[in-house]
C-alpha cells in the first residue's frame, strides 16, 4: 500500500480494538453446537412469530425464566436435551433436522466471485 | 468515521462508522448469524427472496444464510498474507472492466448448493490489493436501488469515497500517473 494511503489510515484508526475477529474466531471454534442452537432459534422464533407467542408465554408453557427464554433466541445456548424436549412440547413442534454439513475450510480465492 | 485493520499485512480494513460500536464487517458477521436479525429481515423480504429466488421456505433460506456467512467469517479469518484480494472482491458495476479511483467493490460466495448466495460485502478499492470494507447486505433483488437497506451500502459507500478523497487519504494524481501506464 502506498505510504500516504497507509499513513492517513493509521492516523484515522479506531481508539478501541475491534472485537471482530475474537467473536469470528469463537464461533468458529464453537460452529459444530453453535450452528444447531441458531437454526434451533431460528425455527422456535418463526413459530412464535406464526403464533403470535410472546417470549413471557413461552417461558410460562416451559416452566422457566424469561430470561432464559431470551438467551435461547439469542442462538448462543448450548442446550440440553431436557431444554429441547420442553420447547418442542410448548411449542407443538419437531426441532430436529436435516441438512448438509458445510466445510468452511476451502481457500477464500476458490469461494469468492 | 475511522478504520480498523482486518489484515495485519494492511491489505484489507474496515469502517467503524460513528454511531457504531465496532467496525462494517463486525457488524455483518453479528447480524448474519444474530437469529432475531434474520427471522424479522426475511420476513420482512419473503416476496424478493419468492419472487427473486422462488425459494418459500423461510426457515431454509436463513439456514443458508447463517452457512454463508460461517464460510465468509472463516475464510476472512484464514486469508493467508499472500492472497491476491483482487480474486476475491470484483467491481460493483458488472459492465466495469477497467479501474477507476477508489472503485466501488463487492465480494460474494462463488458456490453454493441450491442457489446462488445473496450475501454482499461491499467495498472501496483504495489501490490494486487493498481495500476498506464499508458494509454489506443480503440482496434478494436484481438491482441495489430497488431496496432500502441496499440504496443505504450505496450511500456509505459514496459517503466513505467522499471521505478519503475529502481528506486527500489516496494520492490522485499518482492514480492518473498508474492509469497511464496501463494504456
Amino acid at each position: 500500500m502506498k505510504k500516504e494511503t497507509l499513513e492517513f489510515l493509521e492516523a484515522h484508526q479506531s481508539e478501541t480494538p475491534s472485537k471482530w475477529r475474537e467473536e469470528a474466531e469463537w464461533r468458529r471454534d464453537n460452529w459444530s453446537w453453535l450452528r444447531h442452537s441458531q437454526k434451533i432459534a431460528v425455527k422456535v422464533l418463526v413459530q412464535m412469530k406464526q403464533e403470535g407467542l410472546t417470549q413471557k408465554a413461552l417461558a410460562e408453557r416451559m416452566d422457566c425464566t424469561q430470561q432464559y427464554v431470551s438467551k435461547i433466541l439469542k442462538g448462543k445456548e448450548n442446550m440440553s436435551l431436557d431444554t429441547l424436549s420442553k420447547l418442542e412440547d410448548a411449542l407443538g413442534i419437531s426441532l430436529i433436522y436435516d441438512e448438509q454439513v458445510v466445510s468452511p475450510s476451502m481457500v477464500a480465492e476458490e469461494v469468492f466471485a | 468515521m475511522t478504520f480498523d485493520k482486518i489484515l495485519d499485512n494492511d491489505t484489507l480494513w474496515a469502517v467503524r462508522y460513528e454511531d457504531m460500536a465496532d467496525n462494517a464487517l463486525q457488524t455483518l458477521f453479528e447480524q448474519w448469524s444474530d437469529p432475531e436479525w434474520l427471522v424479522d429481515f426475511f420476513l420482512a423480504n419473503m416476496a424478493d427472496l419468492e419472487s427473486y429466488f422462488k425459494i418459500t421456505d423461510i426457515n431454509q433460506a436463513i439456514y443458508d444464510t447463517i452457512d454463508d456467512n460461517q464460510r465468509i467469517q472463516c475464510l476472512i479469518l484464514d486469508i493467508s498474507p499472500e492472497a491476491d484480494l483482487d480474486k476475491i472482491f470484483r467491481p460493483l458495476e458488472n459492465s466495469r472492466t477497467g479501474e477507476m479511483l477508489l472503485g466501488r467493490e463487492k465480494a460474494r460466495i462463488k458456490e453454493r448448493p441450491r442457489h446462488v448466495s445473496w450475501l454482499r460485502i461491499y467495498a472501496i478499492k483504495l489501490e490494486p490489493g487493498c481495500y476498506i470494507i464499508t458494509g454489506g447486505a443480503i440482496k434478494l433483488t436484481h438491482t441495489m436501488g430497488e431496496r432500502e437497506h441496499t440504496l443505504a451500502e450505496l450511500a456509505k459507500m459514496e459517503q466513505v469515497r467522499n471521505y478519503l478523497i475529502d481528506n486527500q487519504a489516496i494520492d490522485a494524481d499518482g492514480f492518473v500517473d498508474f492509469l497511464s501506464e496501463l494504456q
